[in-house]
C-alpha cells in the first residue's frame, strides 16, 4: 500500500508539486504500479547477480586535449544568462 | 530485383532516372499532404533536405560515386540530436531546446548526405506505448488512422508504414522500436546493446536505450545497421558491431537452423496473433529451420524488472531538467527551489511525472532492497535464462505485441494495463540482445500483426539472416494508403 503522505514525501526529493487535486488518483496510480512491482518479491533468490549489460568494465583512454563546445553556443539555450555564466535567483541573502 | 527500396531508390538516382532534389521534393509534398491526418513530423526541414540533395546531385552529376545511403529521405526520432534542429522529447519541458552537437548517428548519416526530412513524434521522454503521451498528440497508424501508430517511436513507425520517409531511426528501452514496427506492419530493429552508439540520444533508461533502424524491410533494416553500428568514443558503453556487416549473410541459407519458441511468450497472446506466429514456425520448418521449444519461467518477472529499472534510471536521468541550462522555464517563482519545482511541475507530462515518482520510490531509502536491488538480481536471472536457451536454439520466435494497434485513446486510461502490453519487448532490452519485429499478417480487421525475432548478443547477423529468408518467403509488407508513389 502506498498512502498519500508517502507520495507526497516521494514528490518533494523527486522536486515535483502534486496538486490537492491530484493526489488520489495518483496515490491510487501509484499503488497499483507498486503492487504489481511487488510481484518480483514472489520469485526465489538463486542468488544471481547483474553487474553490468555487455561486460564492459573500466574503460580507459588517454586524457586528450579536444575542443570544447563554445560558450555562447551553450548558453544560447538558456531563458536567463548574463557575463558568460547561467542566472538563476539569488539563493543567499 | 531487389525488394530493398534504399536499393532501388539508390539505382534510379545513379542511373539518373530521377534527381535527388526530385526525390526529396517528392518526400516533402508527401509530408505537407499526409503529416496533417499522420501526426509522425514535429519539425519537417525541408530547406536543409533539399540543400543536401542539391550537393547530391552535383556528385552524381559530376561523374563521383556515391553511398548506398546518400540522397536517401529519411527520419530521426525526436529524441536523437541534431546540431541546429530543434530536439523536443516531444516534451513541453524541451519544446525550444536547440542541440549544439550532433548524436553520433546523426553525424555517421549526415557524413553520408542522408537527406534528413524532420524529426518524428514519440512518447514524451519515449515514456509510453501508443505515443500519446506526446506533448503534440500522437502519431496515427497509416493502416488505419483511428489507431495509434504505437510507440514510444510512433512518429517513425508512422512516416515510414506510411511512406513519407524511405527509413528512419527510432530508439528502444522497452519495445520503442519494435512495437511501433509491430503496429504499422514495418520492420523494426533493435541491436545488442552497444552496438550503435547512443551519443546524443537523450536519456531515458541509459542500460536500456539503444537506437535502431526502422524500414519497410529487412534488407534495409541491415543495410542502415551496417552504417551505424560502429565504435565510438564518446559512449563509455560502445562496442559498435561485432563480426562481418550483416548484409554479407543475410540471404544465407537457414536450413538446420533451430528455431526456439518459448510457451510462455505465447500466453495471454491474442488469438490472432498467436495463429500468426504459429503459422510462421511453419513457414520457418518448410525453409528446413528445426523449431524446438524451451521453457522460460522467469520471463514473468521481466515486466516489473523492467519497470522498476527504467523508472529508477529515468528519475536519475531525467533530474537534469532544472530550467537553468535549456528547455522550459517556470515563471513566477519565489526562490531557486521554486523555480525548479514549478518548471519540472508544469513542464513534464503526466506519465513521465508518474515514472519519475516511481523511480524515485524504489530507490529511496527502506525501499531500495525489496524494488531496486532485487529487480536488478532478477535481471541477472533472466539474463542466465537467455543465455541458458541459446545453447539448445539460434534465434528465438515469439510475438513482438500480444495484440495489433489500440484504438486511438484506449492506452491513456489504464496505467497498470498499458504496461502489461509491453510484456514480449522488455527481455530483450532488459538482457541488452537483439531483436526484430518483422511484418507476419494482418487481423480480420486489417491491422498488422508482427513477429519477433531475438538473437544471442551481437547476433543480429543471425535474427536478420532469419527475418529475410521469411520475408522472402512469405512477405506479409502491405503499402498504406499514404505517402509517395514512386
Amino acid at each position: 500500500m502506498v498512502t498519500k503522505e508517502e507520495v507526497m514525501k516521494i514528490a518533494i526529493l523527486s522536486k515535483l508539486f502534486v496538486a490537492e487535486d491530484e493526489i488520489d488518483k495518483l496515490t491510487k496510480d501509484m499503488g497499483e504500479i507498486i503492487s504489481f512491482a511487488d510481484t518480483i518479491n514472489n520469485a526465489a533468490d538463486e542468488g544471481s547477480k547483474f553487474d553490468n549489460i555487455n561486460n564492459l568494465s573500466n574503460v580507459l583512454r588517454e586524457d586528450e586535449v579536444v575542443p570544447s563546445l563554445d560558450r555562447e553556443k551553450i548558453l544560447q539555450n538558456a531563458k536567463d544568462s548574463d557575463d558568460g555564466c547561467f542566472m538563476v535567483k539569488n539563493i543567499m541573502k | 530485383m531487389s525488394e530493398s527500396k534504399i536499393v532501388q531508390l539508390h539505382e534510379s538516382l545513379v542511373k539518373k532516372e530521377i534527381s535527388c532534389r526530385e526525390l526529396t521534393e517528392k518526400y516533402i509534398g508527401a509530408i505537407e499532404k499526409d503529416n496533417a491526418e499522420l501526426n509522425a513530423y514535429v519539425t519537417v526541414t525541408a530547406d536543409e533536405a533539399l540543400k543536401t540533395a542539391e550537393a547530391v546531385d552535383k556528385k552524381i552529376a559530376s561523374g563521383e560515386e556515391i553511398a548506398l545511403l546518400e540522397g536517401i529521405p529519411m527520419t530521426l526520432k525526436d529524441n536523437i540530436s541534431t546540431d541546429g534542429i530543434r530536439t523536443t522529447c516531444c516534451s513541453k519541458i524541451l519544446e525550444d531546446y536547440v542541440p549544439i552537437y550532433d548524436a553520433t548517428v546523426w553525424d555517421i548519416l549526415k557524413k553520408q548526405n542522408a537527406v534528413l526530412l524532420g524529426k518524428t513524434n514519440m512518447d514524451e521522454f519515449a515514456m509510453g506505448s501508443s505515443c500519446e503521451t506526446s506533448y503534440f498528440g500522437g502519431a496515427k497508424n497509416p493502416h488505419n488512422t483511428g489507431h495509434v501508430a504505437g510507440g514510444s517511436s510512433g512518429g517513425v513507425a508512422s512516416a515510414v508504414g506510411g511512406n513519407i520517409a524511405v527509413y528512419g531511426l527510432g530508439s528502444d528501452t522497452g519495445g520503442s522500436i519494435r512495437q511501433p514496427a509491430s503496429f504499422c506492419g514495418i520492420v523494426g530493429l533493435k541491436p545488442t546493446y552497444g552496438a550503435v552508439s547512443r551519443f546524443g540520444l537523450i536519456a531515458y533508461a541509459s542500460s536500456l536505450d539503444q537506437i535502431g533502424p526502422i524500414t519497410t524491410n529487412v534488407e534495409d533494416a541491415a543495410i542502415v545497421f551496417d552504417a551505424i553500428a560502429q565504435y565510438d568514443k564518446m559512449d563509455s558503453t560502445s562496442r559498435g558491431r561485432q563480426g562481418s556487416p550483416v548484409y554479407d549473410s543475410l540471404k544465407n541459407d537457414i536450413k538446420g537452423m533451430k528455431i526456439g519458441i518459448a510457451k510462455e511468450y505465447l500466453e495471454g497472446i491474442r488469438d490472432d496473433v498467436r495463429q500468426a506466429v504459429e503459422d510462421a514456425a511453419k513457414v520457418y520448418q518448410s525453409l528446413g529451420a528445426e523449431i524446438v521449444y524451451f521453457d522460460l519461467p522467469s520471463l514473468k518477472y521481466a515486466l516489473p524488472v523492467y519497470y522498476i529499472i527504467a523508472c529508477a534510471e529515468a528519475s536519475s536521468n531525467l533530474g537534469r531538467y532544472d530550467g537553468i541550462r535549456y528547455g522550459y522555464k517556470a515563471e513566477n517563482y519565489k526562490d531557486l527551489n521554486d523555480m525548479v519545482k514549478k518548471t519540472r511541475s508544469t513542464g513534464f507530462g503526466e506519465e513521465v511525472k508518474r515514472r519519475i515518482l516511481l523511480g524515485t520510490y524504489v530507490l529511496s531509502s527502506g525501499y531500495y532492497d525489496a524494488y531496486y536491488k532485487k529487480a536488478q538480481n532478477l535481471r541477472g536471472t533472466i539474463v542466465k535464462a537467455f543465455k541458458d536457451a541459446f545453447e539448445s536454439c539460434d534465434v528465438i520466435l515469439a510475438p513482438t505485441v500480444p495484440m495489433t494497434a489500440f484504438e486511438n485513446g484506449h492506452a491513456v486510461s489504464d496505467p497498470v494495463e498499458t504496461y502489461l502490453t509491453d510484456i514480449c519487448t522488455v527481455p530483450v532490452n532488459i538482457c541488452g540482445l537483439p531483436g526484430v519485429s518483422v511484418p507476419c499478417g494482418f487481423n480480420a480487421k486489417g491491422m498488422p500483426i508482427g513477429m519477433q525475432l531475438i538473437g544471442n548478443t551481437f547476433g543480429e547477423a543471425k535474427i536478420l539472416n532469419a527475418a529475410w529468408q521469411y520475408e522472402n518467403a512469405a512477405n506479409q509488407f502491405r503499402a498504406a494508403g499514404f505517402g509517395v508513389k514512386l
